[in-house]
């Protein structure tokens, strides 16, 4: 018998009686302004969040991150990205993957106000890994994407998962020495979110 | 330290007179247990959400048939391939045949405690291949050559003076006047020559804290994204896990996520959580190519239908070892397995035999925060008398003990020959009474080499009930 037949047949030879598929379970509710829930939780993680009133506010805000962080005029941005028309005046864009000093921008599709989370689907112009190799994420959220919870994430995955969906609630960090938490391990050392209202 | 269940108690005795644990366990109460009682509390109903988990991970067990082939029919639609292995030599045998298929010989590893168990490392390094640990703590505990003291902080038991020795050895280019006495400066050291390690690997193994049935997914959560790219930057990722990981779907998925980070480190969430389902997409431009899932059973399936099938539910988050009074003594070393605390002493005894693990069952004052803690309310004390009682009917317990108990049960069963004892036994105890304890028991060991034995009224129990009435 083959290893997978006899894993089924040990569990099958044992099985006692199947519980029933439980009920939906419903989490408290998040603050009244999902926005607002968002940019407080993510916020407390650490995370850079700046409220914008529209797009057109995007390139000074990104320069003025860069600016702060003492880091070169330069961001990348994946080719085919929806960000691929982004003017930024006096930032340099490059399309290749970014390295680890490098700065990226990334648009998050949806985000999540329970946790202060911004929710990934990886897909053309969306890479996957580039939430991990920079030492700056600057990610762009339109207001209108903050959903309540997870649940509603999934639901709104149309064609259902991609190959690959990252939940980033802040910038990497670790508590491996002496249970403390310390910021930068091995993705981002900083998270910066602009929250456009329109 | 010997890494043998069957030395527990030497190893505690060594590990009670260790003064370098003492601060780090100092740090399970005002770390881990101050975080998850403020995040409890934040989060307001937590008992709903603990049922809501239990309920879900029982749907679970009771349909792991059914729902492992449902997950491996959603794996296959999406190009990616489900290997079974019935216990370790079976599962390190594939994972190899797997890597030397695509010529993997580097191979970089996300944090998984299903691979200490089957000890894959020195298999592969034994087979021409070099795992490369990338979560911090499991780096660390990889150059010293140990096994994780907890299961969700690998290095707990070590300074930052000891990770700072351990690096000065290990990374030969660094230079010996640069200071790494603060953490970060540790932390960044790990990040520049792990990074270097990632861009090279030809293949990355994760665990996995939850399986998605419905859509084919594995889950991780992290805070150090060392297993994203772990996934990511190779051509082939491979996910190990065990076969009792599954869930129905990922609204399932969805609920446990709320559980397992407050239980573990008082985190709402954890940094990065990951749904990993299949290779990459058409028009993607990363991701791995090839995409496999070990589904380990070593001794797991044999738990369904006994009384530890609760222990299958387990999501381990290390809760019940945050707070249980003997880890907190002794640490994670002493257990001699890849489960320690609590968890262990539920599930070592059934995975790895009765006469190996029945120490870690005793190992239990039974004060219960273990189960009072645990978000899925696995019963671990009950689970823990069980073992106890296997261990006592199949004659592995001491001769001291069943001798004991025959003793006593002999005089239970005869109410006038207990009643003389114990009167007897009262007197002449408190007559033996100094200050309030008695020191002169003879027996010397066990529970009487720290405690006194306090001194009885002089009279029983039921004389004192009789004088009442």
């Amino acid at each position: 018998m083959s290893a997978r037949d006899e894993i089924l047949e040990s569990i099958r030879a044992r099985q006692l009686a199947r519980t029933p598929k439980p009920t939906v379970y419903r989490a408290p509710p998040t603050e009244s302004d999902p926005v607002e829930a968002f940019a407080k939780t993510l916020s407390a993680q650490y995370a850079d969040v700046r409220l914008l009133d529209n797009m057109a506010d995007v390139p000074a805000a990104i320069a003025d991150i860069l600016r702060g962080r003492n880091m070169a005029p330069m961001v990348h941005i994946a080719p085919d990205s929806e960000l691929a028309s982004l003017d930024l005046p006096n930032v340099e864009i490059r399309r290749e993957p970014p390295g680890q000093f490098d700065a990226a921008v990334t648009l998050a599709p949806f985000a999540i106000a329970e946790t202060g989370t911004l929710a990934y689907p990886s897909g053309k112009g969306a890479p996957a890994s580039w939430h991990f190799r920079p030492v700056l994420e600057i990610a762009i959220l339109r207001a209108s994407s903050v959903v309540a919870e997870l649940e509603d994430v999934l639901a709104a995955l149309q064609n259902g998962l991609p190959s690959t969906l990252n939940l980033v609630s802040g910038p990497s960090r670790t508590g491996d020495i002496e249970q403390t938490m310390e910021v930068g391990a091995h993705g981002p050392k900083a998270l910066a979110v602009l929250v456009v209202r329109s | 330290m010997n890494v043998d269940p069957k030395a527990f108690v030497a190893n505690a005795r060594a590990a009670l007179a260790d003064p370098q644990l003492r601060p780090a366990l100092g740090r399970l109460k005002t770390h881990f247990g101050a975080g998850r009682a403020f995040a409890v509390h934040r989060y307001g109903d937590f008992e709903s959400l603990r049922a809501a988990g239990k309920a879900i991970r029982d749907y679970a067990v009771t349909h792991l048939d059914e729902l492992l082939v449902t997950f491996e029919q959603s794996v296959n639609a999406r190009g990616g391939t489900v290997h079974w292995a019935r216990d370790a030599a079976e599962a390190r045998r594939l994972i190899l045949a797997i890597l030397q298929d695509v010529g993997a010989k580097t191979v970089t590893k996300g944090k998984s405690m299903v691979t200490e168990e089957i000890r894959l490392n020195p298999f592969l390094e034994a087979n021409g291949i070099e795992p490369v640990e990338t979560d911090l703590g499991e780096y660390i505990i990889q150059l010293r050559d140990e096994p994780p003291s907890h299961i969700i902080a690998p290095a707990f038991h070590l300074s930052k003076e000891q990770v700072a020795e351990t690096f000065f050895a290990a990374h030969k280019d660094l230079d010996p006047a640069r200071s790494l006495q603060e953490r970060n400066a540790l932390v960044q050291e790990a990040r520049a020559v792990l990074r270097r390690r990632f861009e090279a690997a030809d293949a990355g193994i994760t665990g996995a804290n939850f399986l998605s049935a419905k859509e084919g997914a594995a889950i991780i959560v992290t805070n150090e994204g060392n297993g994203d790219l772990t996934r990511l930057l190779p051509k082939t990722h491979i996910v190990v896990t065990g076969i009792e990981k599954v869930v129905a779907d990922m609204n399932d998925v969805a609920v446990l996520l709320r559980l397992l980070p407050r239980s573990a480190t008082g985190q709402a969430i954890s940094t990065y959580v990951s749904v990993m389902a299949g290779p990459r997409g058409p028009g993607e431009t990363d991701g791995p190519e090839n995409f496999h899932v070990v589904l380990v059973d070593n001794g797991r399936s044999r738990l369904i239908g006994t009384e530890a099938q609760d222990v299958l539910r387990c999501i381990r988050c290390s809760a019940c070892i945050n707070h249980c009074p003997i880890y907190g003594a002794i640490g994670g070393h002493a257990y001699g397995a890849t489960y320690m605390g609590p968890i262990g002493a539920a599930l070592n005894p059934g995975t790895m035999g009765v006469a190996n693990a029945a120490h870690h069952a005793n190992a239990s004052t039974f004060c219960g925060r273990c189960a009072e803690v645990c978000p899925v309310m696995i019963p671990l004390p009950r689970i823990m008398r069980h073992w106890r009682a296997v261990e006592y009917g199949q004659g592995l317990a001491p001769k001291a003990i069943t001798r004991g108990l025959a003793l006593w049960a002999f005089a239970a069963k005869r109410p006038a020959l207990y009643r003389l004892g114990a009167s007897i036994a009262a007197r002449v105890l408190k007559m033996l009474g100094r200050g309030g304890s008695v020191r002169v028991v003879p027996i010397r060991n066990g529970w009487f080499a720290v405690r006194d034995f306090p001194v009885p009224q002089g009279t029983t129990f039921q004389q004192q009930w009789r004088a009442r009435k």
